[in-house]
């Protein structure tokens, strides 16, 4: 299953024991800098570097980090696409009058916008895998605790994240048990099944929840949820990394200017 | 004797709408004992332990903790919670928290220990079930037996007098099923009371100090194992086996050979078993000696200078932190359960043997050799690796 993987990665990358706060400032640092660059060499630059941070830094295998960058690089190619044909302009390479007010046309300012925003998302993702693969979940509810979420939401969070698992689990298991019994076969079968599957999701989630509460009770719960542990302090050597890193990012901003592709 | 911790009157409960699961049961529980509930599904064996800290209260009868009955308002309930823990069967359902730490923190966090006191607390209950180094993992990530052991731990950071184990072996492989029951023999020795639920009559065996056989929310029979486990028509009954021991023992004693003496519990009774019937020792050879090292005091050189100039030397670990260090220490073990009679056996073949063990379990070694000589009397060495140490020696003196 994938989101099990996607923690599971996160949980044994090379770069777990760096303070979380570098990680995420880093991450969200460098989407920041894709949204405020007005040319499109900033983004490519911010996903060279943090490709490279994520596959030989964090040490994540790279046809995982392939397989999770295919989907929204189709969804980015598919709308890329669409706002070329729409988006209008001046020097118009080509175009083809669908409807009488309504025209599909390739201009250089639509060329140029659909690769801004293809670059964008390309600098973005990559930021937001990097934060996905190197700070696992368990260690950004200690930041949120010290942002100052409310505590109800933070205990919330970590019951639903150690749930999720559990219920995996179990959905894991009464599918393979509906597979083993040819549950799958056919598509009037598999609605059939599909539907079991959730109604024993339903009732197994409804008695996790109850057992939860009775192993809470057992426990002496009086509305205080664990402790987190404790961040890793900020390290010299990788704290200089990160302001390296943007510093370069936004001095690239700056000097690509307006650069366009044509 | 030791006093009453646990005390049953007249206990009978019914789930709503459903047959009556505890029907009139009454019994007692002393303080350091070790008992093992045993009886088929649905004997009411789970709904009895919930009640021991006040999740279930019963229909009618009375439940005493330390000779007070319990009281079911909310603070008494938490002071009960406290002093008895409770590990459910399915260790998933017990584990709470994301990682491992903030699970074991979860109980002296509400109870409302101050930091410095979770953090002790919690290092030293990781410490205890061998799980040091796993406070960050993320449960989802461990292996049966090793989520079998955060639950406990988590049980153990509140620090309770009874330990109250729902089937601590269900799912587990044999070794680690053996870990476990090592582990609570561990506690145990430490001072706290054990009661687990089974099925497993082979480990419940030579484990308990006293077993309660269940059936129908009754007692069929409440004993020391020997006893308990010995009657074949309530075995049936119950829907449990023999244990291989008293069955063999059966046998003989059907074949017309008289045995004397209590009904064999582990192997080593049985061999005094064969000697009696046979007329003749098994100890021809001057017996082999079995050396101690406390690896709370040893320290490693000496471990591997030993181990160094005695090779080919049967080893043996008792307690988690001995394992921890013998695999620490890349030594391989050959007795992992039941440490102390697989080493006499060795030292009746004329073999030496090296048991690993901590400091809580030093004594027991020597009391359990000294048991035995007294028993058999053949006279087996017991020494320590470092003789500069020797601790006070209670029951001394065994042997002829």
């Amino acid at each position: 299953m994938f989101e099990e993987l996607l923690e599971d990665i996160a949980q044994k990358n090379g770069i777990r024991e760096i303070n979380t706060y570098l990680k995420l400032v880093t991450g969200l640092g460098a989407i920041l800098l894709c949204l405020l660059s007005t040319s499109y060499i900033p983004p490519l630059f911010i996903a060279l570097v943090l490709t490279g941070a994520i596959l030989f830094l964090a040490r994540v295998d790279a046809k995982t980090y392939a397989e999770l960058f295919i989907v929204p690089f189709w969804f980015a190619v598919m709308s890329v696409a669409g706002i070329i044909l729409i988006y209008g302009g001046q020097d118009v390479f080509w175009s083809w009058d669908l409807l009488p007010s309504f025209s599909l046309s390739i201009t250089r300012e639509s060329i140029n916008q659909g690769m801004l925003v293809f670059c964008r998302v390309i600098g973005g993702m990559s930021a937001m895998i990097f934060i996905a693969l190197t700070t696992p979940m368990t260690d950004i509810f200690i930041v949120f605790r010290q942002c100052r979420v409310p505590e109800v939401v933070i205990d919330l969070m970590m019951i639903i994240y150690r749930t999720i698992f559990i219920l995996m689990d179990q959905v894991i298991q009464i599918y393979h048990a509906q597979v083993m019994r040819l549950g799958y076969s056919t598509w009037r079968e598999s609605i059939h099944s599909f539907a079991s599957l959730c109604g024993a999701a339903f009732i197994a989630s409804w008695d996790a929840g109850e057992d939860l509460i009775r192993a809470m009770d057992a426990r002496c719960y009086d509305g205080k949820f664990a402790l987190l542990g404790e961040n890793r302090r900020v390290e010299r050597i990788p704290g200089l990394v990160v302001v390296v890193f943007l510093l370069l990012s936004t001095a690239v901003v700056i000097a690509s200017g307006t650069i366009t592709i044509i | 004797m030791s006093s009453i911790i646990l005390e049953a009157r007249d206990l009978r409960y019914r789930y709503p709408r459903g047959l009556e699961a505890i029907s009139g049961i009454s019994f007692h529980i002393r303080r350091k004992e070790k008992i093992a509930l045993v009886g088929p599904n649905g004997a009411g064996k789970s709904t009895l332990l919930t009640m021991f800290n006040g999740m279930i209260r019963p229909d009618s009868g009375l439940m005493l903790f330390d000779n007070q009955p319990i009281r079911y308002d909310t603070a008494s309930l938490r002071t009960l919670r406290k002093r008895v823990g409770f590990v459910l069967q399915h260790p998933d359902r017990q584990i709470i928290a994301p990682t491992v730490y903030q699970d074991v923190a979860f109980g002296p966090t509400n109870l409302g220990y101050t930091d410095d006191d979770i953090k002790r607390v919690v290092t030293l209950a990781l410490r205890h079930v061998g799980l040091e180094g796993f406070e960050r993992r993320p449960p989802h990530q461990l292996s049966g037996g090793e989520k079998k052991r955060v639950a406990i731990a988590g049980v153990l950071a509140m620090d309770p007098d009874v330990l109250v184990l729902d089937e601590p072996t269900s799912g587990l492989d044999p070794s680690g099923s053996e870990d476990i029951m090592e582990l609570l023999d561990e506690l145990n020795h430490e001072g706290k009371t054990i009661i687990i639920s089974t099925h497993d009559v082979e480990l419940a065996y030579p484990w308990a100090d006293r077993a309660i056989l269940m059936l129908g929310g009754k007692i069929l029979q409440e004993d020391i194992p020997e006893v308990a486990f010995g009657n074949p028509e309530y075995i049936r009954r119950a829907h449990l086996s023999l244990p291989t021991l008293l069955e063999l023992h059966r046998e003989l004693q059907k074949r017309g050979f008289l045995l004397q003496g209590k009904k064999p519990r582990t192997v080593l009774d049985m061999m005094q078993c064969f000697e009696a019937i046979l007329k003749k020792t098994f100890c021809q050879t001057r017996p082999g000696a079995i050396t101690i090292c406390n690896v709370d005091r040893d320290s490693r050189e000496l471990l591997l200078l030993w181990c160094s100039s005695h090779l080919s030397i049967s080893t043996g670990a008792m307690g988690t932190r001995a394992k921890q260090r013998a695999e620490n220490e890349q030594i391989s073990l050959d007795f992992t359960y039941g440490v102390i009679d697989k080493c006499i056996l060795k030292a009746l073949l004329g073999e030496d043997s090296l048991i690993l063990t901590t400091e809580t379990m030093v004594n027991r070694v020597y009391q359990r050799v000294d048991a035995y000589c007294r028993e058999s009397g053949i006279c087996i060495p017991v020494k320590q690796l470092d003789d500069s140490t020797q601790p006070i020696r209670e029951n001394a003196g065994g042997g002829k």
